[in-house]
């Protein structure tokens, strides 16, 4: 059985008629690296919070289908159990911090101070997690007064030092400038290879690209793609639900339009994919 | 409208300096995108143009205007100043009402007011949301209110703090054509950016800012060039610039169609 | 922005390293004592022989007189006058001019509410300068106070620099729009909306976020609660502890007796 399984899934928010996901089915492997795409309003955030448990505990609604998450159904278990296998860092870096604490290890401990951990156990996992994320250097200051690529590093810390099964990633640097970017993409390449389990909404599709197993594309709520990131990233109907596509896409598909791309290749996605399609046409 | 800042310094109250000797002109109808790391002092630049900060020593002139002389409502008729979070402004019941509150604060005829409202809902594509409380709509959405809340001011210089941060590609296209579309009206547009691939697309210059100073300003064509400089201050070079240097390609290009072209020629 | 905003010091004293309840229940019962207690110069004495002496084996007794000085000062000098000079029912006239005059009857209820404030604010000070404010959270979470009360006190506390740096980018928002700000009156009362929704609207937004990030760190998971920092207690401080509520008790007692009388 795969880890996550959602079944013709449909949900609407309270009070509102039209669903934000709308007859959605999805497998999800153990060690899987899904990224989801899709315009502002497609239903990303939706998701996220699905597969986490906020929809249907914290986001009332209707929710109707069936979902599964690492064999927890949420018609039958709480939040509760939800939030123990899965993690859940979301756009806004600032809104993550607890507010309760007043250094950064102490932040990252909250989650296990919740959960009834040993001390000593607590000590040892939070170092460890500080290590993996680099945020050595950061843990004697107060959350409030480092950067937003700094702040969300310790929020993936403060979740991942949890031991989530699954981590769900809702556009975690959409707010932040290029290094922040660079910063928390490192760690979760990192988490990726260590072969976490990953969902991750994210409009960086050239990031996406290089390093998701498959990727969903989301529109008006609806599936309308999932596959491997050339399939998807590839395929001409993108940019009519709004998803941006990649730069390099972009003007291979051009190229293409002015006999200038080889006919046999696929779009490319990643820029060294683009280098070996154009040097055939220059050669 | 002109804008001249000359020596420009800035230093905060504890002392800690944020511009060390800025020297920019910035002529009417200029598109200038200005990249750099966070703390380089690009927002701390553009606060001096509507007076929000006032110069340490050095000085700042709009039009014949000379910002330590005039307040932040007066300065307001000649620098629209778009913020990067539309929540530290929006307030009203109504879109149309939140538009209508920087005309109004100006002192406009209620005519005048009317067709500047129509006309930024209408450039910002807000016009069926007009009715709708801006608290309803997404973030994106927000962001298209806020725009059009400034644009109804029709000040001769527009300034936006980091338009496409958290934009989906729809949206970042519509501000690209409101971006053209204020061009083509005359307006100087500024806009600060981390997204080297929006600017190099839609403006025409480019300043790059480091630790309090200016360190490149030139026409977007040969900033771009500027790899080893660039890289100093963590911005990348445009994609298609990229592309094109792996490919060997002589001339520096940094739009898909130009890319396009130097293809097609060689 | 400050790097920490509690009046926490980290030194290393015995009085740091008393449990957080013992040190709350002190301040509660020297509260008692100096609102309830016998004699006009108690609180003077328990300031001078308990609290002053208690913050010198905190080693924080530079900060401790510091902050009680600067906060309780001019409190004091504006409680005098008043009291002083309109204290209702004063007869002892001790000088006058024009038409006030002071009483010895309001200098005596001045000297006794003004210690007592002193004795109130520097009995918490000296439990905030020597207690980390996540200790005592979680040691009254712990004991059964619920986590959402302790999350709600420390968090407001953090909360409000934070508000005040956005209050200050909205002003700066609506300045640019052309808001005037300053001037006369009618201004001012008209730019408050426009100041003041901006901060309440995004605060609605913040507080929803906030609550689904504290959710994902299992906040309401209804386990025991363990606690980071370790949090000592001992036998001896437990009875320290009935000590101090049973002599709390007897001081109310001693004064409903008074007022029965």
């Amino acid at each position: 059985m795969a880890l996550i399984e959602l079944k013709n899934l449909t949900y609407h928010y309270p009070l509102t008629n039209s669903p934000a996901l709308q007859d959605l089915d999805l497998e999800v492997q153990e060690g899987e690296f899904l990224a989801i795409v899709g315009a502002n309003g497609a239903g990303k955030s939706t998701l996220c919070y699905t597969i986490s448990g906020f929809i249907p505990h914290f986001f009332k609604g209707e929710l109707a289908g069936s979902v599964s998450v690492a064999g927890i159904d949420p018609t039958k278990a709480g939040l509760g159990e939800f939030v123990q296998k899965v993690g859940l860092v979301f756009q806004n870096p600032f809104n993550q911090i607890s507010g309760s604490k007043f250094t950064v290890y102490e932040e990252i401990a909250f989650g296990l101070e919740n959960l009834g951990i040993d001390p000593a156990e607590m000590r040892e996992r939070v170092d460890e997690i500080i290590r993996l994320t680099r945020i050595e250097d950061l843990k004697d200051r107060s959350p409030y007064a480092l950067s937003g690529g700094q702040q969300q590093r310790v929020a993936l810390a403060s979740i991942l030092v949890m031991r989530p099964q699954i981590l769900v990633l809702d556009e975690p640097t959409s707010q932040l400038d290029p290094i922040g970017s660079q910063e928390v993409f490192q760690v979760i390449k990192d988490m990726a290879l260590q072969g976490m389990t990953i969902i991750m909404a994210e409009h960086k599709v050239e990031w996406v690209a290089e390093f998701a197993d498959r990727i969903l594309a989301l529109s008006a709520g609806q599936a309308i793609k999932l596959g491997t990131p050339r399939e998807v990233l590839g395929s001409p109907e993108l940019p009519e639900h709004g998803i941006g596509i990649s730069r390099y896409t972009q003007v291979a598909r051009k190229a293409l339009q002015a006999g200038l791309w080889p006919e046999k290749r696929s779009m490319p996605v990643t820029l060294d994919e683009c280098v070996q399609g154009f040097q055939e046409i220059i050669a | 409208m002109n804008i001249e800042i000359k020596e420009l310094v800035f230093a905060y109250p504890n002392g800690v300096l944020a511009l060390e000797g800025v020297t920019v002109g910035i002529p009417t109808g200029s598109l200038v995108a200005i990249v750099g790391q966070n703390g380089a002092g690009k927002t701390t630049l553009v606060k001096h143009l509507n007076g929000l900060l006032r110069p340490t020593s050095g000085l700042v002139q709009i039009g014949d205007w000379d910002t330590r002389q005039r307040s932040v409502a007066e300065l307001a008729n000649r620098i629209g100043f778009i913020f990067q979070n539309p929540d530290d402004q929006l307030f009203c019941r109504t879109v149309k009402e939140e538009v209508q509150f920087g005309p109004r604060s100006l002192g406009f005829e209620n005519d005048r007011i009317e067709t500047l409202v129509e006309a930024a809902l209408e450039l910002t594509e807000l016009h069926e949301k007009a009715s709708q409380n801006p608290y309803d709509l997404s973030p994106a959405w927000r962001k298209m209110v806020a725009l059009a809340s400034i644009l109804a001011m029709d000040t001769p210089i527009v300034v936006m703090d980091e338009p496409t941060t958290g934009q989906d590609a729809v949206s970042i296209e519509r501000i690209s054509r409101i971006v053209q579309s204020l061009h083509g009206s005359g307006k100087t547009v500024i806009a600060i950016t981390h997204d080297i691939d929006f600017c190099a697309e839609n403006f025409e210059r480019m300043i790059v800012m480091r630790q309090g100073m200016v360190v490149l300003d030139g026409p977007i064509q040969e900033v771009v060039a500027e790899r080893e400089m660039l890289a100093s201050t963590y911005v990348e070079q445009p994609q298609i610039t990229r592309l094109a240097k792996r490919l060997g390609f002589s001339t520096i290009v940094y739009k898909p169609d130009d890319f396009i072209r130097v293809l097609h020629d060689s | 922005m400050p790097d920490r905003l509690s009046f926490f010091i980290p030194r290393e004293s015995r009085v740091h390293s008393l449990n957080p309840l013992t040190k709350l229940a002190l301040a509660f019962s020297l509260i008692i004592l100096a609102f309830f207690g016998p004699g006009l110069f108690l609180p003077v004495a328990l300031y001078f022989f308990v609290l002053v002496p208690l913050s010198l084996l905190g080693k924080v007794g530079k900060e401790f007189l510091q902050t009680s000085f600067r906060l309780l000062l001019p409190l004091f000098a504006f409680l005098f006058v008043m009291q002083s000079l309109f204290y209702p029912g004063g007869e002892t006239v001790i000088f006058s001019f024009w038409i006030f005059s002071a009483t010895s009857e309001g200098v005596v209820f001045a000297f006794r509410t003004a210690t007592r404030i002193l004795v109130m604010v520097s009995s918490f000070l000296l439990l905030l300068l020597t207690t980390h404010p996540s200790t005592l959270m979680n040691d009254l979470s712990r004991r059964g106070v619920p986590a959402s009360l302790s999350y709600i006190i420390t968090s407001t506390l953090q909360i409000i620099p934070q508000m005040q740096a956005r209050a200050v980018t909205i002003q700066d928002a609506q300045r640019s729009r052309g808001l005037d700000t300053g001037g006369n009156l009618i201004n001012r009362i008209r730019s408050l909306l426009p100041l003041v929704g901006p901060l309440v609207f995004s605060s609605l937004v913040d507080v929803e976020e906030r609550a689904i990030a504290i959710e994902a760190r299992a906040f309401t998971l209804p386990v025991k609660k363990t606690s980071l920092i370790d949090i000592p207690d001992s036998r001896g401080e437990a009875v320290l502890r009935w000590v101090m509520a049973a002599l709390s008790l007897m001081t109310i007692g001693y004064r409903i007796w008074l007022s029965l009388n």
